[in-house]
């Protein structure tokens, strides 16, 4: 049997300053064959990043490694000086980062920095690098490249960037391609695109492939073999078939189980009795790419145009879209978060969009919001009491300190968290648990409606099923309505009354979980649900 | 019986370290607060530094406890403004010689005619009235008396660090860590080098004298409190200014913000130093004209501190403006505000609850960065003629009399020395501490620094 090409011999990793180290990375042993795809499956934190970047030693300074060995082709990597380091990255080892808008330099042509490769590793200058860079480009799919070798980053669209950075990576020809979650900052259709190139690529030229991802599904697509990690340790390896029939670890088993899948909806439409909660009728956003005060018209962007849609009190209405399709901007106009440009916004008869500042002010209270990211959505000076109590107070609801205390906590009882956790900052909670605390704020003024605006996609999945089930609950027991913006097609089967397709700023598509999922009519819709990665295993 | 005469500068000074007092406080209750500046404490630099500070903010606020005295010369009643320092260090200031005289010497330092007992006119180097007027004149003599006093002082000054830091020790009990270790290796250091100091200034003029004969490290302690004052009470001036119009013009935008950045690019636009002339001739002229409102040259040396302050505040805010309006613009666009907003809260709420405590540490460490710069704008500013008061002792002021004798034969090299190496003490400790509250307050620092992205404190999970 060869030496396997990578070799990673019980590494050991650990984070933070010299008097609070904490271990991230444990005795971890992985090997990569020639001409194999392993991907490492993990939630956020479990050490995967740090893996890869410990193979390249570009780990951050506040990380050390304190134990183990990596060969490459037998070359033990971590005792190579620093500049016969530099001389196997890029050549030898070729790295994709995770956000092709930050990784590629905003003042250089594409062609240069991919040139550059070429010129460090293989001294190439000239026609020769020319012919190269693009070569390279066609190579990973970019048309027409000797006109987009002479652009700039800013032209390039989020899966093109992605592309010129495979490029990059491909240019010197490595042995190893180490692709750090590639897909997660693209669309699901672009996401396809991308995982079909790297596969293609790592198949054509041997290569070894290291993949780092969060998503079960991309890792079914491209893997030969899966590697799981949990807080730092390896607690399963197997080929891909075998992992997918039979997950061993209870783990891996606990990620499939928490994994939303596209199944018909067991929900019950809601009986269309009363006059809906919520009536949106050609509601417009537009943002002003320049503004100001003598700067002439203003030049819009078109983020919603016309969309119109209606919830009935108690029920949940999904709103899909990929990124950037306008979505979250509804969602946020509906709140009067921002300025309408056009529409009516009626909430039980009152239309939202005609409210002075001061009487918008009093209807806030029926309309409330949850936030993507749970980390940004509490201020981090304020403890979990005073964030609870803000709206209380901002309404004059709440009576004196005595009773609002006991708000807070029949909250914070009511999200599945402690009484006492109301004097405790945000920064000692868990991203599941803050979600929750941005939930129980979200409830205290007792609303009608809750504007979820992909309230579980910076979540580990395993966090994400008890955000769902949460919600849920609270639908049942308090009669509350949802708009859930989401792009994740398998959460809107589990907890979606109705789905809304959005695309370009304009509602394509609208209708019952099961006619949009199982029977899509507009193009769109149907390209989405395509482009979905697919399970398509029982689990045990 | 001396009475309390509080000068606006005293109130004032004050009045900073109530509200320091204060932010201490608050900063020991709020987890937040108490985070960084821990950080700050467990560097050895940056705790020496703080120490080093500490001992100027002493001086400048024994300084700035001014007293009413009755004194009762042969001639008559007479009623003199003196500050507790000037009362401690009473041998330094009255101690005033004819004329120039260098460091520890005996004789002045230039020729004086002088009357012998023969009824002639002599050309000769006066003895000093003062300086050395205890000891014998040969070197032997003195050097020894030097060297014994020197002794005294380093022994006394030892005790008083030592029982300083024997007081604190049940606070520091346990705390053996390497920052604790250099603050007091530095306090035993302030107090070796301040016993001998102040043991050797009472018999001589350790920093020499001046062109008028006063003790010039007299007027280098005295000038301490004009450049901590400049350095704080100009940005209590600025900080409200670029406090609110900043966060303003971010969270706002708009009509608000074109504003705002109106009024900073065109202030801006205009040179300081330019602004800084004008409105001291403006001063001078209302104050000669107001000549009846102040009675006392110290009154009157005070008001233009305040004045200068206030200028120098008016021209220096609009950078600090500029990084806060920023940081409210990307605030504004923070979860947490839309939050806020969705809960109904106003736009006050917001601005108070949400902007400011999270723009607070830009405003920190732009203060403290900002405070070394403004103490060597001081000695600008004074050389160019339009900063402190001429009678006022500052820094700036030391080193413009001192520009004159720098082409003298010998040399006259004490009162710029002793100006500079005191200046650049509290520059260099300020500085020092300052790059640590950058490093503990600056998120960017953070990123990598503190936390490991993942594992925060699970709480019940």
């Amino acid at each position: 049997m060869p030496p396997p090409l990578l070799r990673i011999e019980n590494l050991c990793v650990e984070f933070g300053p010299s008097h609070a180290r904490s271990r991230v990375i444990d005795q971890l042993w992985v090997e990569i064959a020639r001409g194999e795809t392993l991907v490492l499956v993990g939630e956020s934190g479990s050490g995967k990043s740090l893996t890869a970047l410990s193979v390249v030693r570009l780990l951050p300074s506040a990380a050390h490694i304190v134990g183990g060995r990596v060969y490459l082709n037998e070359q033990d990597i971590f005792a190579l000086p620093a500049h016969a380091m530099s001389a196997i990255r890029g050549r030898r080892i070729g790295f994709v980062f995770q956000e092709p808008q930050v990784a590629l330099n905003p003042v250089m042509t594409i062609g240069d920095q991919v040139g550059e490769v070429l010129t460090c590793h293989l001294g190439l200058r000239g026609r020769a690098r020319r012919t190269r860079v693009l070569d390279a480009l066609a190579a990973v799919g970019i048309d027409n490249p000797e006109q987009r070798a002479r652009e700039y980053p800013h032209q390039f669209s989020g899966g093109m960037k992605q592309r010129a950075l495979i490029a990059i990576a491909l240019a010197a020809e490595p042995d190893l391609l180490i692709a750090d979650e590639p897909t997660t900052a693209l669309d699901v259709t672009l996401q396809a695109q991308i995982l079909t190139l790297l596969q293609t690529e790592q198949r054509r030229r041997g290569m070894g492939m290291l993949l780092i991802t969060h998503d079960l599904g991309v890792a079914w697509q491209v893997a030969d073999r899966v590697a799981v990690m949990q807080a730092g340790r390896l607690v399963e390896s197997a080929p891909r078939q075998a992992f997918y029939a039979a997950p061993a670890h209870p783990y891996s088993q606990q990620l499939f189980a928490a994994l939303p899948r596209l199944a018909a909806s067991a929900r019950p439409p809601v009986a269309a009795t009363e006059a809906p909660l919520l009536e949106v009728q050609g509601l417009s956003v537009r943002f002003p790419r320049r503004w100001g005060w003598w700067r002439g018209t203003p030049d819009n962007l078109h983020a919603v145009e016309g969309a119109s849609l209606s919830i009935r009190r108690g029920e949940t209405l999904a709103l899909v879209g990929e990124s950037g399709s306008g979505k979250t901007s509804m969602g946020r106009a509906i709140l009067r978060l921002l300025p309408l440009a056009a529409g009516r916004v009626v909430f039980q008869g009152q239309d939202l969009a005609q409210l002075a500042p001061a009487a918008l002010r009093l209807q806030r209270r029926h309309l409330q919001m949850v936030f993507q990211d749970p980390y940004a959505a509490m201020n981090p000076r304020l403890q979990i009491g005073e964030i609870l109590q803000e709206g209380l107070i901002a309404q004059q609801l709440g009576g004196g300190p005595a009773e609002r205390a006991a708000r807070v906590a029949a909250l914070l009882s009511q999200v599945g968290l402690l009484p006492a956790h109301a004097l405790r900052y945000p920064h000692e909670f868990s991203g599941g648990q803050r979600q929750r605390i941005c939930i129980a704020r979200a409830l205290a003024l007792a609303p009608a409606l809750l504007v979820c605006d992909e309230p579980t996609s910076a979540l580990d999945v395993s966090v994400q099923a008890q955000i769902l089930a949460l919600l849920e609950e609270l639908q049942q027991r308090l009669g509350l309505a949802y708009l859930f913006i989401t792009h994740n097609l398998g959460v809107v089967a589990r907890v979606a009354h109705r789905v809304a397709v959005m695309h370009r700023g304009v509602i394509v598509e609208e209708g019952t979980v099961n006619q949009v999922l199982f029977a899509p009519r507009h193009p769109y819709t149907q390209s989405l649900l395509a482009a979905v990665p697919r399970l398509d295993v029982r689990t045990p | 019986m001396p009475t309390l005469v509080p000068l606006w500068s005293d109130v004032c000074l004050w009045l900073l370290v109530l509200v320091g007092l204060w932010y201490a406080r608050q900063a020991r209750r709020h987890e937040p607060l108490r985070a960084p500046w821990r950080a700050v404490r467990r560097g050895p630099m940056a705790l020496a530094a703080a120490c080093v500070l500490l001992v100027y903010l002493a001086i400048a606020l024994l300084d700035s406890v001014h007293l009413e005295r009755t004194t009762r010369p042969a001639d008559g009643a007479e009623t003199a403004i003196l500050s507790v320092l000037d009362v401690l260090l009473t041998p330094l200031r009255l101690g005033v010689e004819t004329s120039y005289s260098a460091p520890f010497a005996t004789r002045a330092f230039s020729q004086e005619s002088v009357l012998t007992s023969a009824g002639r006119v002599q050309r000769e180097y006066p003895r000093l009235r003062y300086g050395a007027a205890h000891s014998a004149e040969s070197q032997g003599a003195r050097a020894r008396d030097i060297f014994q006093r020197s002794a005294t002082g380093a022994v006394a000054g030892l005790a008083l660090a030592l029982s300083a830091l024997w007081l604190a020790l049940p606070a520091a009990l346990g705390r053996t860590d390497r920052a604790a270790r250099a603050a007091g290796l530095t306090l035993l250091a302030l107090g070796v080098g301040g016993g001998v100091l102040l043991a050797l200034a009472t018999r001589y003029h350790v920093f020499g004298t001046d062109k008028v004969g006063s003790d010039v490290f007299y007027q280098a302690l005295k000038s301490v409190r004009t450049g901590l004052l400049i350095g704080t009470l100009t940005t209590l001036v600025a900080l409200p200014l670029a406090l609110v119009l900043g966060v303003a013009a971010g969270y706002f935008r708009g009509f608000t913000d074109d504003l705002v950045q109106y009024f900073y690019t065109t202030l801006s636009a205009i040179p300081g130093v330019l602004l800084v002339a004008a409105s001291a001739l403006l001063l001078d002229a209302y104050m000669t004209r107001h000549a009846e409102a102040f009675t006392s040259l110290l009154a009157r040396a005070d008001l233009r501190l305040l004045a200068l302050c206030g200028i120098l505040g008016i021209t220096s805010w609009t950078s600090l403006c500029r990084l806060l309006r920023a940081e409210a613009l990307k605030l504004r666009e923070m979860d947490f505000v839309h939050a806020a907003r969705a809960l109904g809260a106003r736009s006050g709420q917001i601005l108070r609850q949400h902007l400011v405590p999270n723009v607070m540490h830009i405003v920190i460490i732009t203060t403290v960065l900002d405070f070394s710069s403004l103490v060597l704008a001081e000695a600008a500013l004074t050389y160019l003629d339009i900063g402190v008061d001429p009678s006022m002792d500052s820094w700036g002021n030391m080193i413009n009399a001192a520009r004159l004798e720098l082409a003298r034969e010998p040399l006259v090299w004490w009162s710029l020395a002793a100006a500079l190496s005191s200046m650049f003490g509290l520059v260099l400790a300020a500085n020092i501490f300052a790059d640590a509250v950058r490093d503990a307050f600056d998120p960017r620092q953070r990123e990598f620094g503190l936390t490991p992205s993942a594992p925060t404190a699970r709480v019940c999970e």
